[in-house]
């Protein structure tokens, strides 16, 4: 009755987006004024007083890495507040009590928190390119492509977020406490040449990792890791994070009693 | 055409809590059916089962033929829900609440709009359209309630105490837009504390206490059980320990009380002319009787206080014990209404 092109799909689609475009002030300013300060201090304070890092400027290095930070940041971020704030007021009922089948209200809250997660991604690049001109896309097709993947992973994981949290607090817990770590650890701001033993070995398992140098691949052509291997691992994941919050979804996590 | 609901032995546990226990019931296409309970019976839990905010633990469940889980689309498609919490999304303003919520029935946005308009003129707050549901007042609230589940031209409308706490002007208004709407052929199930609500309304009424169904039958069906009271006023003041000897099987008790004479049966207008006629035959002067028909409200504080609440209980009389009315269910408690009888009040 309802597939992902079906009316209802569309609306619960549409409706997700009409959310964060509504709120200019909530959605764009604070990614913007983060990452005018990233480049800012980072990028030419500090970036002036740091060599060259795998044959580009620190600058230009620590931009693809910033990308993927605010991409992820916001992908989850809308998801797990959407999903949970609806609970919290029941409002989220809506949708539910609507013949909507349960693959159609993923693909709803993935599609539009992935999409939030782009357009900051790719505003995030527009801030960095004021501050170093990067003249062109190394690879192109893997910068988008890993942007779109690693949005949609973490929108479907902003998805689980969502359900999983009984409180505005875990919200919090969940991207401050757990995914921030992992993004600052995942080579945003150094190479994983930088690192050795232990440090290294736990870089490797930072699945963070991957998706940085897939997206510096993209942008600069350098990486640290192999990019095809990294990008099939991805894929892999999203298709699995994406299965269980229809699982979710059908077993009534966090939705029904 | 299947029924517009049909649960058979239908179980809802919360851990040791037992919200729905075996609930059998069937509500016909077209009809205006009543769900009467006191807090706590489960009607609440019955209804989140039937629009999937509620997993059944036992029993099945179907609206218009579809099992409310393996055809939980064309269940919930078939269901305008006016829930008794407000549930409303505040992000947008009302007039687009009402545009999501039928397209996610899979109504094109450009329709979605014009229904989105007539259902918010037909309850009277049209001209709020553009203002969010946090800024109604609480009366034009309730009146959303009943809008959004109006929006999707639901084939069964479930309105689950749809005038809890609002005044006798705007009760009086939804009463007309539901009854219009059972006119045009659409199943109500309503859920009320307002005995005279189910009363006026409902061509058929469910008792349910404890999870399970008490008795159904028609608003008068239910009044028929119980005694009315047939007053004959006399001339002058009696004496209250002559009370007279009626010969009727029909009555129930006589008592006297100053200049009336106070017949319990179980069809006073039935009885009236053969009191009339014994007490003149006795030399009593009757010049005035009153009849007082039993109330829908007195039957049901009866059945919800019966034993263990089925409805064999019911219909033998049950053993008089008071009914715990569990349930892992959260209910508004009207109590305290002023306006109209409260079940709530009189079943405590």
């Amino acid at each position: 009755m309802s597939s992902v092109f079906s009316t209802g799909t569309k609306t619960l689609t549409k409706r997700e987006i009409l959310r964060f475009l509504r709120r200019p002030w909530n959605t764009f300013l604070p990614p913007f004024i983060t990452n005018v300060l990233y480049f800012s201090v980072f990028g030419v304070i500090l970036g002036a007083r740091i060599r060259e890092i795998d044959g580009v400027p620190y600058i230009q290095f620590i931009l693809p890495g910033l990308v993927v930070l605010g991409a992820i940041g916001n992908a989850f971020e809308n998801a797990s507040f959407s999903i949970f704030h609806g609970r919290w007021n029941e409002y989220i009922h809506e949708p539910l009590t609507s013949p909507l089948s349960y693959r159609s209200m993923v693909f709803s809250y993935v599609a539009s928190s992935a999409l939030r997660g782009i357009i900051i991604g790719v505003l995030i690049a527009l801030i960095g390119a004021f501050f170093t001109p990067v003249h062109s896309l190394a690879h192109p097709v893997y910068a988008v492509v890993f942007l779109l993947v690693i949005a949609t992973l973490f929108a479907g994981l902003g998805v689980i977020g969502g359900l999983v949290a009984e409180d505005f607090d875990h919200l919090t817990v969940l991207n401050q406490f757990i995914l921030r770590p992992l993004v600052f650890f995942g080579g945003v701001f150094y190479s994983l040449d930088a690192l050795s033993g232990a440090a290294l070995t736990a870089s490797y398992l930072n699945p963070m990792v991957y998706m940085v140098n897939g997206v510096r691949y993209g942008v600069l052509g350098v990486s640290d890791i192999p990019v095809n291997e990294a990008l099939g691992v991805l894929v892999a994941l999203t298709v699995v994070v994406l299965a269980l919050d229809v699982a979710m979804f059908k077993r009534g996590y966090g939705l029904t009693d | 055409m299947p029924p517009a609901i049909r649960v058979e032995g239908l179980e809802k546990d919360y851990g040791d809590v037992q919200a729905l226990d075996g609930l059998d019931l069937t509500v016909p296409e077209g009809s205006f059916f009543g769900l009467l309970g006191p807090n706590g019976a489960g009607k609440t839990t019955f209804i989140n089962v039937l629009v999937g905010l509620v997993r059944k633990t036992g029993g099945e469940a179907a609206v218009f033929g579809n099992d409310v889980e393996d055809d939980y689309q064309g269940a919930r498609d078939a269901i305008g829900l006016a829930p008794q919490e407000f549930n409303v999304d505040r992000f947008f303003p009302i007039k687009e609440v009402l545009v999501h919520k039928a397209g996610y029935h899979g109504v094109p946005e450009s329709e979605a709009k014009e229904r989105a308009a007539e259902a918010l003129k037909r309850v009277g707050i049209y001209d709020k359209r553009d203002v969010r549901f946090d800024w109604l007042s609480g009366g034009m609230k309730r009146r959303f309630m009943l809008a959004r589940a109006l929006v999707t031209d639901p084939d069964l409308l479930i309105l689950d105490e749809p005038t809890a706490g609002v005044d006798v002007e705007l009760r009086h208004d939804l009463w007309e837009v539901i009854t219009d709407l059972n006119d045009e052929g659409t199943t109500i199930l309503l859920t009320t504390h307002y005995i005279e609500e189910a009363e006026r309304l409902c061509d058929e009424v469910a008792i349910i206490d404890s999870g399970r169904k008490v008795t159904v039958a028609t608003p008068d069906e239910l009044t028929e059980k119980g005694s009315d009271t047939l007053t004959v006023y006399c001339e002058s003041a009696l004496d209250a320990d002559a009370v007279p000897d009626l010969d009727d099987e029909r009555i129930e008790s006589v008592s006297v009380d100053g200049d009336a004479i106070r017949v319990r049966a179980s069809s006073a207008s039935e009885v009236a002319p053969a009191v009339l006629r014994q007490l003149e035959a006795e030399g009593y002067t009757p010049i005035d009787i009153d009849i007082e028909r039993t109330s829908l409200e007195e039957v049901f504080v009866d059945l919800t206080r019966r034993g263990d609440g089925s409805e064999d209980d019911a219909n033998d009389g049950g053993n008089g014990a008071g009914s715990d009315g569990a349930s892992g269910e959260s209910e508004t408690d009207d109590g305290d209404e002023t306006d109209g009888r409260v079940v709530a009040e009189a079943s405590r």
